[in-house]
């Protein structure tokens, strides 16, 4: 077939060419998860690279004090929904079968809801413990 | 009205594809705008790394012995210094997009000193990074 198999949310008749109307949303809270991760990334990474070379005790005394922790859990609470819904789009790009598709989703929706919360409870145990 | 119809089969086959990408000459607009999707899922795999490194510290010594490869060892510290620079370059080109959502960079000069400043202040930024952490201690 020389037309793309695309299918978009909507069925019957036109379907496959219409639009599901939910690029302005996508756009826009990507560009407000993007203007919030500026500030924590900058910071985050700072302090992850501040980890390298550190040993068990000093990377836990250095991550678990309250501005560390504190960023590096609000960046991740805000990187869980922009890099869910980055993902999201690359998987609409590249993934057509309709199978795969919804595992791909659903793996993609749960995996980044556990990374957020392992990475946030272990860094309250942290600087709960310090 | 089958003719008439844009969604008929024998409309639909006779009209144009679009170009896909590989019949664009490479160019550097084009390069940023994959780094920018490969920086992203390339962070979505250090974001997984680090918070299995967070819950090492957090669950004790010896579960911190298995996550102590990615701070410690040549090859963790080689994929930290990639994932810092991954996150400066794609934080740049956020910076690139919140100046096109306001019309700014546009024209062809405009982009393509955006592109160049993106690339080139994402290496400057990852070197500044890791000087200035070293210093610092
Ligand atoms: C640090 C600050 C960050 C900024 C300023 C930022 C900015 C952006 C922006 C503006 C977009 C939309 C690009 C477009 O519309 O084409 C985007 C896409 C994306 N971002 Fe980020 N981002 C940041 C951090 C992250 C992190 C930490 C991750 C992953 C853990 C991530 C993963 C993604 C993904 C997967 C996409 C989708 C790429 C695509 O559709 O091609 N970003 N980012």
């Amino acid at each position: 077939m020389s037309r793309s198999a695309f299918k978009s949310g909507r069925t019957g008749r036109g379907a496959a060419f219409a639009s599901d109307h939910s690029g302005s949303c996508h756009a826009h809270t990507m560009r407000l998860t993007a203007y919030a991760l500026l500030p924590l990334g900058v910071l985050s990474i700072w302090f992850i690279v501040g980890a390298v070379g550190k040993s068990f005790d000093g990377v836990r005394a250095d991550i678990g004090r309250p501005l560390p922790a504190t960023v590096l859990i609000a960046f991740i609470s805000v990187a869980v929904y922009h890099m869910r819904i980055g993902v999201e789009s690359i998987i609409d790009d590249y993934v057509h079968d309709e199978g795969l598709k919804a595992i791909s989703l659903a793996v993609n929706k749960w995996l980044s809801l556990a990374i957020g919360a392992v990475w946030a409870l272990s860094l309250i145990i942290v600087a709960a413990s310090r | 009205m089958a003719e008439a119809d844009p969604c008929h089969d024998s409309l639909a086959a006779k009209r144009p594809l679009s170009p896909h990408v590989s019949v664009y000459k490479p160019m550097l607009t084009m390069m940023m705008s994959f780094a920018h999707r490969i920086t992203g899922a390339g962070l979505y795999l250090g974001v997984i790394m680090f918070a299995l490194f967070f819950a090492g510290l957090a669950l004790g010594p010896d579960a911190f012995a298995l996550v102590a490869w990615i701070t410690n060892s040549l090859i963790g510290r080689v994929i930290v210094f990639l994932l810092s620079w991954a996150l400066l370059h794609h934080l740049l080109g956020g910076v690139r997009h919140a100046l096109w959502d306001r019309g700014l960079y546009m024209d062809p000069e405009g982009r393509e000193l955006a592109a160049r400043a993106t690339l080139g202040g994402g290496l400057a930024l990852t070197l500044l990074l890791w000087i200035g952490s070293t210093l610092a201690g």
